[in-house]
């Protein structure tokens, strides 16, 4: 019971990070935009985000910022696809270059080399009464408040596409745009919306990894994850309800090879070190046949 | 009906690279009535409206509207100014149902999605027309005669007072179209106005109080209804007054006598093709085609033609039936293998499936062949030179205006790669020919020589297979029509059995 | 008459230089703004960093050390970027390139055979290795559509800790070493410099032209550039899409994976963690980055690689001499490409 209690405590904390960023690719994805740069954005943001809290002493002006970042690439790739029309991969992979470089540059400039990791200051943690009393079902309210908000992100998302007319008419906008358009749909304005807002949540997911996870900055902190996100936006079908779950999903893996990596006996730890990269390639040939794409994500849309 | 002006544009002028669309164009069209806009492909009509609509901008010129001028930035300020338009190919979002797809873009109640009380109002609109559709079914699932239905209702219901319609009758038959007729006067009596764009000079003589001629751009003047003829509708239409032309404004080939083949170059035996969401495939299909003869299919487009081409020059999607090509069962060769028996075939989106756009021309002429020993060393280097030989010959022969061969085909004119798509066909000497909707937006020249051609090539014994959306064309053409419908291949009808209504009923399951 | 055409034949090509020239000079100016902000001297920077290579034996050396394996991880990208797939295994594929072939070596080494048998042998097993592992991702991606840009990077992930497991292996590893670092190769399987250049240039040269032959030239590259330019058309006229996918990965891999072989053989003589980077980067990345400047065209890889690699030792010289951290120059690099790809966008446009 104690040990669930604990995988559940510990899997919600990754779920935050996996959730996230899906959510921020979902919501883009549903307008049309594919979003492939949650990586360098998880990274840009983690360095931005904490050395803003390092050097103020709050957690909330350090994710303030990681959100922040996060909405300046979400910007410029709204702005690149849609005034240049580049290629949203490539466009995607050059940010999260873009995106690595920036990162360990500004640590480098602003913290340097330092005989100790500098410690980022705690986020804080809301325990609600009773339920903090529920074996299991705790782990998942435990928690600190960017949990919280990974919820609230989710239900938000989930309830904009699926139960308003204004989110009906931006998920037009990923399946047809010229449907949307042609009913007055403003269709670039709302793509530089979800992209932008989007990426402002992977900006939060990226922060919180070195604030609340590790608590320091690291090169390579997101460890791929940015990536994974993909994986679980397109097995999630593009839709929020499920990309929680897929968070969830990626999550468990990761702290189950953390815990296998211990006990691993005559099995080099490496290989229990790749089973979340390995697990992601499974998943995806298992679900395939149930994915959903909105159908124009990925192309660019002029009238003329 | 009433004199007044409605909707003005002044002037307008439209230029793509180095194309001028449209140049200073000068249209009105009076309150309540219904105005043709004629025209051949390429004229510049749906170029006008989509300007009218605030999907283009126009480099120059401005609307009015009854007397004011507007500025028109995108669709949701011509439908706030009472603009709705209906396009060509459906602008329905495919996964949504018809109530959904009508709500969308409303200015109410943003932040809720009231479905049920929406659900009612357009049902009443939709009876009011006497219209009837599914209101909760996926639009992807809906024929086209449907879909066009729901977006007329869509335009509707946003209060549209100037209803465009762009070539409505493209995925009609006879029968639709007449309804269609009945249904546009019904809105006129309640005061809307039209504007129905199309390429058919019967069409317009059908339906409009009064027609708007387009020819390279220019308006070539306005005829009220007494004055419509077709005569001098051609007239304005064309330039090439050496074209005859019928009264679908389509080029009057004459098909001689040629003996048919004895044997069939290609004998189709119960073919089936698995349905899907997208399309019914293929039940239980049989037909023959012979050497010397023109055997078009009939079809409103998404009931299994498609399936049909494919299956000809890839017959591995057949889930049972077989295919003969002169006498030798085909069914588990690849494209390539069945090309070598003979075979070719034109695609029905030419820039889609068609061509390679950033190759040059020798390019696109190698796809097909590419597998042929004529063109390859030692089986795997390309012979280029091979290559570049007979691609200046198909530009030769097929009189495709290009400079070289070196050239992006993509900056070719689309009749001009169309020319090189069919001569692609005739690098090799074949008998039989699949083509789909070859002349599908084209100039009516390269219509013409399109027509030469199959008659040419059949006049040569081959074998031809001639899927058409267009009716029209058809019945000029082939020596026999077949039905197909949800898949079925519901009856043929010999030359001298041709009737356009009759055909018209089968394709929509009469 | 002749002016005339000599305009047109110029019009694209000074199109073409231009792009470059003004997405250069752009990064170069944010690089200049960012030096200058930092407090050093922008014109010694800036000569630093594009005359290095060209300043010294030493100098010239190290570029061309950087610019063999940089133009095997262009190709791995490049390749099936011609059919609009995006490989970014490329580093994972040179990494299973080199451990294989340290594999190999270090299990072959008690049968002493002489280096003209060990070698081709070595060389074999990195192309097989990289070709098989790329093939993985071309292999998902026909039978099971999955992104290429997700299999390639998680396979990334596990050849990364396939290489710590091989270089602290009981039976491999150098424990005279702190670093996962394994014993050394027999001197028969190692390739040796020739006048400060390494002898795996040769392999490089061989690799350019195989591949101008192949896209140029044979069937498969045809089939290749069909695809790429149309997969509909390509496909209507029976050109398999699978098989051309799995094709272009397996051979995108193969040369990496022949890259990361020579880099063990050559430069370093075992397999040392992280020995397919470059000043702490992935040459993989910079593979992408090279790649793109040249939009994918495989006939301008070698020199954009060397170029690429001219400011990758003027990155190191700027660190090690006026302490300018080398993600700067990294940082101008992918400017250099967002820039290029914008402004051939805006340029194309207009055409």
């Amino acid at each position: 019971m104690e040990f669930l209690n604990n995988f559940v405590t510990q899997t919600m904390v990754y779920t935050t990070v996996y959730t996230l960023v899906a959510l921020g690719i979902v919501i883009a994805g549903r307008t049309g935009i594919f979003n492939v740069s949650g990586e360098g954005v998880m990274l840009a943001a983690a360095s931005s985000g904490f050395i803003t809290a390092y050097l103020t002493g709050n957690w909330f002006l350090g994710f303030l910022i990681g959100a922040l970042t996060g909405a300046a690439f979400g910007l410029m790739l709204a702005f690149i696809h849609e005034t240049f029309k580049v290629n949203q991969f490539i466009l995607g992979i050059s940010l999260v270059i873009l995106g690595g470089g920036l990162s360990d540059l500004i640590y480098k400039i602003v913290i340097g080399v330092r005989l100790s990791a500098p410690e980022a200051p705690p986020t804080p943690v809301v325990r609600i009464p009773v339920i903090s009393n529920i074996p299991i079902i705790s782990g998942f309210f435990n928690q600190d408040v960017i949990v919280y908000f990974m919820y609230a992100a989710t239900i938000v998302a989930y309830w904009f596409f699926y139960k308003t007319k204004i989110g009906l008419e931006t998920r037009a906008i990923g399946e047809n745009p010229k449907a949307a358009d042609v009913v007055g749909v403003n269709v670039v304005r709302r793509r530089y919306l979800a992209t932008i807002i989007g990426s402002a949540l992977i900006g939060v997911a990226g922060a919180y990894l070195p604030i609340a996870i590790t608590g320091t900055y690291s090169p390579d902190i997101s460890a791929g994850r940015g990536f994974m996100a993909i994986g679980i936006a397109i097995f999630a079908s593009w839709k929020p309800q499920r990309a929680i779950l897929g968070g969830f999903l990626f999550a468990a893996i990761e702290v189950i090879s953390y815990q296998l990596q211990l006990i691993s006996g005559n099995i080099p730890y490496q290989f229990f070190l790749m089973l979340p990269f390995v697990s992601v390639l499974i998943i995806m040939m298992i679900f395939r046949k149930q994915v959903e794409f909105p159908a124009s994500v990925g192309k660019p849309y002029s009238r003329e | 009906m009433n004199k007044e002006i409605f909707v003005e544009l002044r002037n307008v002028r439209k230029v793509f690279g180095e194309v001028v669309a449209l140049d200073n164009v000068n249209f009105s069209v009076r309150k309540g009535e219904i105005r043709g806009l004629l025209g051949e492909n390429g004229a510049g009509k749906s170029t006008l409206m989509n300007i009218l609509y605030g999907l283009y901008k126009p480099d120059k010129g401005q609307i009015f509207i009854e007397g004011k001028e507007v500025k028109i930035r995108s669709p949701f300020d011509s439908i706030k100014l009472g603009i709705g338009m209906v396009h060509q190919v459906s602008t329905l979002v495919p996964e949504f149902t018809a109530v959904e797809n009508i709500m969308l873009g409303t200015p109410e109640d943003k932040l809720t999605l009231p479905i049920k009380k929406e659900s009612n109002r357009i049902k009443k609109m939709a009876e009011d027309l006497g219209f009837e559709f599914p209101l909760n079914v996926k639009a992807r699932e809906l024929p086209a005669g449907v879909k066009q239905k729901i977006e007329i209702v869509r335009a509707l219901y946003r209060g549209a007072k100037l209803l465009i319609l762009d070539e409505p009758t493209t995925s009609l038959v006879e029968a639709e179209f007449q309804q269609l007729l009945k249904s546009l006067k019904m809105l006129v009596k309640k005061g809307v106005t039209v504007i129905f764009i199309t390429h058919k000079i019967r069409e317009v003589m059908d339906a409009c109080d009064s027609v708007t001629v387009l020819r390279r751009g220019k308006v070539q003047g306005t005829l009220e209804r007494e004055k419509m003829s077709k005569e001098s509708l051609v007239k304005l239409m064309f330039m090439e007054k050496e074209i005859k032309v019928n009264e679908s404004a389509l080029p009057k080939v004459e098909l001689p006598e040629v003996e048919k083949s004895k044997e069939p170059v290609c004998v189709v035996k119960n073919i089936e093709v698995e349905a899907s969401e997208k399309t019914p495939g293929l039940k239980n299909v049989s037909f023959e085609v012979y050497g010397g003869e023109i055997f078009g299919i009939a079809s409103v487009s998404g009931n299994g033609e498609k399936e049909l081409a494919e299956a000809m020059i890839k017959p591995s999607i057949l889930k049972s039936g077989e295919i003969l090509i002169n006498r030798e069962r085909v069914n588990g060769l690849s494209t390539l293998k069945v090309f070598s028996k003979g075979v070719f075939y034109t695609p029905e989106d030419r820039i889609k499936e068609g061509i390679l756009p950033d190759g040059s021309i020798k390019e696109n002429v190698l796809l097909g062949h590419h597998a042929e020993e004529r063109f390859l060393k030692r089986n795997v280097f390309i012979d280029w030179e091979e290559v570049r030989n007979v691609s200046e010959r198909v530009v030769k022969d097929y009189n495709v205006f290009t400079p070289n061969v070196e050239i992006a085909i993509r900056k070719l004119s689309g009749g001009n790669i169309q020319k090189v798509i069919i001569g692609r066909a005739f690098v090799n000497p074949i008998d039989f020919l699949v083509t789909h909707n070859p002349t599908s937006g084209l100039d009516i020249s390269t219509v013409e020589f399109i027509f030469e051609k199959l008659v040419e090539i059949r006049s040569k014994g081959g074998a031809i297979l001639w899927i058409n959306e267009d009716l029209d064309e058809l019945m000029i053409l082939s020596d026999r029509i077949g039905v197909i419908h949800k898949g079925e291949l519901k009856g043929i009808f010999n030359r001298d059995e041709f009737d356009k209504y009759k055909i018209g009923l089968l394709m929509i399951g009469g | 008459m002749a002016e005339k055409k000599d305009k047109k034949v110029l019009g694209p090509f000074l199109r073409n230089i231009s792009v470059y020239l003004i997405a250069i000079l752009l990064a170069f100016s944010v690089f200049s703004i960012l030096v200058g902000l930092m407090g050093f001297n922008i014109f010694r920077a800036l000569r630093t960093l594009t005359t290095t290579s060209f300043k010294s034996a030493f100098g010239f050396q190290e570029t061309i050390k950087k610019t063999i394996p940089l133009i095997f991880t262009t190709y791995a990208f490049t390749i099936p970027f011609m059919i609009k797939f995006f490989n970014i295994g490329g580093w994972g594929q040179m990494l299973m390139g080199g451990t294989v072939a340290t594999v190999v070596g270090l299990s072959l080494a008690p049968l002493n055979l002489p280096a003209i048998a060990l070698i081709p042998l070595l060389l074999i097993s990195g192309i097989l290795a990289g070709g098989l592992f790329a093939l993985i991702a071309g292999y998902l991606k026909a039978k099971y559509d999955i992104n290429p840009i997700i299999s390639t990077i998680m396979l990334n992930f596990v050849a990364a800790l396939f290489v710590n497991f091989i270089a602290t292996a009981p039976r491999f590893k150098d424990p005279l070493e702190g670093h996962p670092i394994t014993i050394p190769l027999p001197k028969s399987a190692t390739l040796p410099f020739i006048g400060g250049i390494p002898s795996s240039i040769i392999f490089a040269i061989l690799a350019i032209i195989f591949v101008y032959i192949l896209i140029k030239k044979t069937r498969l590259g045809y089939e290749i550039t069909a695809v790429g330019y149309n997969l509909f058309a390509a496909q209507t006229y029976g050109i398999n899409f699978a098989k051309t996918i799995m094709v272009t990965f397996l051979i995108g891999g193969a040369l990496a994976g022949l890259g990361g072989a020579l880099e063990i053989m050559t430069i370093h003589g075992k397999l040392i963690e992280g020995f397919a980077k470059t000043s702490g980067a992935q040459y993989g990345i910079f593979g992408i980055l090279t790649s793109l400047i040249v939009a994918g065209d495989p006939i301008g890889v070698p020199i954009a690689a060397f170029l690429m690699s001219v400011l990758l030792v003027g990155a190191d010289a700027l660190q090690r001499t006026m302490q300018i951290p080398v993600e700067l120059v990294f940082l101008s690099q992918a400017l250099i490409v967002l820039f290029i790809v914008v402004i051939r966008k805006k340029f194309s446009v207009r055409r």
